[in-house]
């Protein structure tokens, strides 16, 4: 004959098994719902059709300090702002692949690009007409684009053109450029060119001439 | 050098104004050592002398490039620097040097134009060096000349960003006789642009020398460290600014 008080025991082991076995049932079905929602590949927004078009990149070139406007066919998106860092990250990433005559490091350059529209009534502002739009591009560069970066004036100022008449081919009403690394004004880019004056995006295009014999010293 | 005003009360219980004797008469040996210097130097080489402003970039923390392993770019620009400057006083130059040593706390670029401005020099050189590249590197401000004819009015404040734009003509035609001179000594050289602290505050005719490994197609590569490649440069530089100063001013008037 069982004693009463061990039936009792039994009974209520049985049930804290049930129960747990319910609990741990129920936990793994939420686990798997949780991961199968990361791995949704249901779209939300509408997707938008992109084709490539012609991009002229103003390529450095180390050995003749030379800049170069180079005709690409590159797909960019439509939206300014994204165009333009899309444009500087494809321009920064020609750099380091292998055959570049302008090396840079590999890696991820620019952070954020701003396209802040410049008041008519500036005193930097030249333009006579008001109604033409007129805008300062703000190139946000990374931390660790500067820290890599080759130091040198002819190296640093090539990087500097190459991106300002990048800017000024892709987006005309853009007139002036200025550089922040990591959101913070920095004095320069690796030690020698000038980061904290606005440079005017102009064609960049140049071909340095050897000393002429001819000029008048 | 500041002179402070004493005021003394005399026996008569007036009072008079005295100036300190030391700083008074250190500025008149100052100002006769001066004034005598050119007239010597005149006489010995009938060569007049002309002030050269000398930068050797960096220094303290701020090392610059770092050219090797163990070589920064202070280091290169100041051996640079203190060979020039032995050339260039040997050619009847006066050379004003930012620095002749590597101090703990070097002058701010500011600082550095500040000192050029101050000193009127006939011609400013920036100097610095790099890895990358070859030869040397001649360059001056890619800031815009001012418009003469938008504005007539010389009177004009100029601002402390651009204070070289009044001069870059003459900084062109100073990197030209360098240039000149340097490729006349075989050696490469490019003359380019660029945007760089103090070179666009200097008011005077202005270049940065950014000396280079030189790497010849099929040849060694020579360190910028070399001896001799550093002397052939200074060389061709003090005669790049014999022959400016010859052009610039013919009838041998000097500042």
């Amino acid at each position: 004959m069982i004693p009463r008080y061990q039936r009792i025991l039994f009974w209520s082991l049985f049930a804290g098994i049930f129960l747990m076995s319910a609990f741990l049932l129920h936990g793994c079905q939420q686990a798997h719902k949780r991961l199968a929602a990361l791995n949704d590949a249901t779209p939300i927004a509408a997707p938008t059709a992109t084709t490539t078009e012609d991009i002229t990149l103003y390529l450095a070139n180390d050995a003749d300090a030379s800049i170069t406007p180079t005709a690409e066919s590159f797909a960019l998106p439509q939206a300014p702002t994204l165009r333009a860092r899309t444009l500087l990250e494809h321009l920064l990433a020609t750099y380091s692949l292998p055959a570049s005559k302008h090396p840079l490091q590999s890696g991820l350059a620019v952070d954020d690009l701003f396209l802040l529209d410049v008041p008519a009534n500036t005193p930097n502002s030249s333009h006579a007409n008001p109604s033409e739009a007129k805008q300062l591009a703000i190139v946000n560069l990374r931390g660790s684009f500067v820290d890599n970066h080759p130091s040198g004036i002819q190296v640093e100022a090539l990087t500097v053109q190459s991106i300002v008449g990048t800017l000024h081919a892709a987006l005309p009403d853009v007139t002036g450029v200025r550089f922040l690394v990591d959101g913070q004004p920095h004095d320069t880019l690796a030690g020698h060119a000038d980061l904290l004056r606005t440079y005017p995006a102009v064609d960049t295009t140049s071909h340095p001439s050897p000393p002429n014999e001819n000029s008048p010293l | 050098m500041v002179v402070k005003p004493i005021y003394n009360r005399t026996r008569d219980h007036s009072h008079t104004l005295i100036l300190q004797a030391k700083p008074i008469a250190a500025r008149l040996f100052l100002v006769l050592v001066t004034s005598l210097a050119p007239i010597t130097t005149q006489a010995q080489q009938s060569i007049p002398r002309t002030t050269i402003f000398l930068d050797p970039a960096h220094g303290g923390a701020d090392s610059g490039a770092r050219l090797s392993d163990n070589l920064p770019e202070k280091t290169i620009t100041l051996a640079f620097a203190t060979r020039l400057r032995a050339l260039l006083s040997n050619s009847g130059f006066s050379v004003i040097a930012t620095r002749d040593s590597d101090p703990t706390v070097p002058f701010t670029t500011d600082q550095r134009a500040e000192i050029g401005n101050h000193s009127h020099p006939t011609a400013c050189i920036v100097l610095h060096a790099t890895a990358s590249g070859n030869g040397i590197h001649v360059i001056t401000s890619d800031l815009t000349p001012p418009d003469d004819t938008s504005d007539t009015d010389t009177r004009h404040a100029t601002p402390w960003d651009t204070a070289q734009s009044a001069s870059i003509s003459q900084s062109l035609t100073l990197a030209n006789a360098l240039g000149l001179a340097l490729l006349h000594s075989q050696l490469p050289v490019l003359l380019t642009h660029a945007s760089l602290r103090p070179l666009d505050n200097l008011t005077c005719p202005a270049v940065a020398i950014e000396i280079a490994p030189l790497t010849p197609s099929g040849g060694d590569t020579t360190s910028v460290s070399d001896a001799s490649y550093q002397q052939q440069i200074a060389q061709a530089i003090v005669t790049g600014l014999t022959s400016w100063r010859r052009n610039q001013n013919p009838t041998g008037a000097a500042r």
